[in-house]
């Protein structure tokens, strides 16, 4: 039940709707954001029967200290605060965990590359600027103690907002999904935050309930998540997936294409020198190349690209970060991710002009019928389904082009447009022998390597099989 | 796209034109359109190679997909080199294939455009008579690259003995630099460019 609670004892000026999550029950109330803990408390312990003394506030985390302000830990409109009650009363020591903001404590490290080596040389920057920016609004984390740098975000793409956005870490029990959870330590790096498992706590939600599920085989772990902060929250549901390698640019560096210096967020690649791109260019980028079709189909990661600058194991894990493409190409990379897949799993795709939908044969047959136009075909050329060994395509003389125009006349009601590319299409190029995909020679040497970022088949433009030394001493230049 | 490409290439034309090079009249770069899409390059031929003292001009054109994608270049002075073509002037050098990377320039392409030229790569011709004349008979190979250079670049070093055969070429009616391609192709043998011209 949610009861609404006005606090009759101060005017607020500025009113901001929480929610307090207590072990049973589920209040809202209206605070202002200059409101510390202690006022917190004192709200809430009458209305559950306990004292102030009683009860920790938990928050993304961490306990938190009487004296913390709320307007500084990035408690969005209707976000919700765990209130538990302490089970010993051990008198409070405040400064336990010291006083220190949390960018202290914490190096940054959400900031820093996943490459542990660079983590401190940024943090050092990254408090300097913290300092010099600490007038700014949306802060990120809120800490045990006090709360931390402000200006730097979090970026997010947001599934309800569509679109990248900053955004928030929150925390919560990885077994029993509660937000009243406190960690042991402190992530260092993105690897802490991302990946299952990696930071220990404690559930203050129902201790022994986690406890006795897990028997102690395990320790209860953190489980860290993101939330957009542009949008009121629509309850715990609602997350957002973190585009960590977007990032300030907290150390000004230089766009890699357009050579520029972006004092927005930067898109930082995953390889050793954090080679950075205004988020223009990356888009430029991944437009760029999904028009060659030079996106990489990764056995683990998906569909996807690497630095720019040809650094090694350097391929984007989070495809998310595609998701900074606009619809149409966002829809493009889905359809050529596909294609790439089915490719990749030794499918085939319908060669039917409009159609192309994949199809996945026993690999010992050689007629396809397309389930969607119903076109049939044969595996090894991809024209027209006929008996008897393929005709070498470049030879494809008029008679057989008519017969397969044919064909597609039926099929496509005389779309004039179609049969003309396609015949082009014929004449000019000839297939890789290892993918069939349809190739140009535009000059140079007969040594052919194929375009299709999947395949990279090195062939001949002569034999129209593998590029040999044989090729090579006897036509390489024709 | 354009945009990105076209203000990489202004930054690009500025950082060459301040380079030490230029100042050392090693590389050199002018602009064709106003759009920066075409641009002029020329580079020196590397001190202590068959290519010194001339001055080889280049075709820049910048696609609109620059930086991600590697400039396409060309020589357009002719030269006797392994891995450019003596026909077309295209080049055969990773870097402007598949080696590219985004963080190359005008100036790095062109600087190794220079190196290529002090270091030939026989075994990844692009022009597979110079290759086979440069692997079979080295000084031949230098001579010829010398001459040419003193044809089409401006180079100092004159050769009246090839200057002599072409022009008995050019008296029987044969076009010079076809009869230049001719005598360099056959080791400057007149008898067989003769017969290979007129056959």
């Amino acid at each position: 039940m949610l009861q609404l609670l006005s606090s009759k004892k101060h005017i607020i000026e500025n009113i901001l709707r929480i929610y307090i999550k207590t072990s049973g029950n589920t209040l809202c109330i209206d605070i202002d954001p200059k409101y510390d803990i202690r006022q917190i408390k004192n709200i809430v312990a009458p209305k559950i029967g306990l004292e102030p003394d009683e009860l920790k506030v938990i928050f993304a985390g961490k306990e938190l200290a009487d004296n913390i302000v709320i307007e500084d830990c990035d408690l969005g409109e209707q976000s919700i605060l765990h209130v538990v009650k302490v089970k010993e009363k051990v008198p409070k020591k405040i400064n336990d965990y010291g006083m220190k903001p949390l960018c202290e404590i914490l190096d940054d490290s959400m900031f820093s590359p996943i490459s542990e080596s660079r983590n401190n040389s940024i943090s050092v920057e990254a408090n300097d600027v913290a300092h010099i920016l600490n007038n700014d609004t949306d802060a990120n984390i809120t800490s045990n103690q006090q709360v931390l740098v402000k200006k730097i975000h979090f970026y997010v793409y947001c599934p309800t907002c569509k679109g990248l956005k900053q955004g928030k870490l929150r925390v919560r029990c990885n077994f029993c999904k509660s937000g009243a959870f406190t960690v042991h330590s402190d992530p260092q790096n993105w690897t802490h935050v991302l990946e299952n498992k990696q930071i220990t706590g404690t559930c203050e939600n129902d201790t022994q309930f986690c406890e006795d599920i897990l028997q102690n085989r395990e320790p209860t772990f953190a489980e860290f998540y993101f939330k957009c902060s542009e949008h009121i929250s629509l309850g715990e549901n609602d997350q957002a997936v973190p585009l960590y390698l977007i990032r300030p640019n907290l150390k000004q560096i230089q766009c890699l294409a357009c050579l520029d210096i972006s004092y927005d967020a930067v898109f930082v690649f995953p390889c050793q020198n954090d080679h950075v791109m205004c988020l223009d260019c990356f888009k430029q980028y991944c437009m760029s190349k999904l028009t060659e079709r030079q996106f990489w189909q990764h056995p683990e990661y998906g569909y996807t690209l690497a630095c720019p600058n040809g650094c090694a194991d350097s391929f984007i894990k989070e495809i998310h970060h595609f998701r900074l493409l606009d619809d149409q190409n966002y829809d493009r990379y889905h359809r050529f991710a596909t294609e790439e897949f089915v490719l990749q799993s030794g499918g085939l795709l319908c060669p039917q002009p409009g159609c192309g939908m994949g199809i996945l044969a026993d690999t010992d047959c050689k007629r396809i019928t397309c389930q969607g136009c119903k076109y049939v075909f044969c595996r090894l050329c991809l024209q027209g389904y006929h008996i008897g060994e393929c005709g070498p395509i470049e030879n494809d003389d008029l008679n057989n082009q008519s017969t397969s125009c044919e064909s597609e006349l039926s099929c496509n009601n005389g779309n004039n447009g179609e049969i003309a590319s396609r015949t082009t299409i014929k004449i000019m190029t000839k297939p890789c022998p290892s993918c069939k995909t349809p190739t140009e020679r535009d000059g140079g040497c007969m040594h052919m390597i194929c375009t299709r970022a999947g395949c990279k088949f090195h062939w001949c433009w002569v034999c129209q099989t593998e590029w040999t030394t044989e090729c090579m001493g006897d036509h390489w230049f024709g | 796209m354009a945009n990105i490409a076209a203000q990489r290439i202004k930054r690009e034309f500025k950082e060459v034109i301040r380079s030490e090079e230029v100042a050392k009249c090693a590389i050199k770069v002018e602009l064709v359109d106003n759009n920066y899409t075409e641009l002029k390059g020329e580079i020196a031929g590397p001190p202590d190679t068959p290519y010194e003292g001339g001055n080889f001009v280049l075709e820049i054109k910048v696609p609109e997909t620059y930086p991600f994608n590697p400039p396409k270049v060309r020589f357009i002075t002719k030269i006797w080199h392994p891995n450019i073509s003596s026909v077309t002037g295209a080049i055969c050098l990773d870097i402007l294939k598949d080696q590219w990377a985004a963080a190359m320039t005008l100036r790095t392409v062109l600087l190794s455009l220079q190196a290529l030229l002090a270091a030939a790569e026989p075994d990844d011709p692009q022009d597979a008579v110079v290759a086979r004349q440069y692997k079979e008979n080295l000084e031949m190979f230098k001579l010829t690259a010398r001459h040419w250079t003193n044809a089409y670049a401006g180079g100092p070093s004159v050769n009246p003995e090839c200057d002599d055969k072409i022009k008995r070429l050019v008296d029987m009616g044969i076009e010079e630099h076809q009869a230049r391609v001719a005598l360099s192709s056959y080791n400057w043998d007149l008898e067989r460019a003769t017969e290979q011209l007129f056959s």
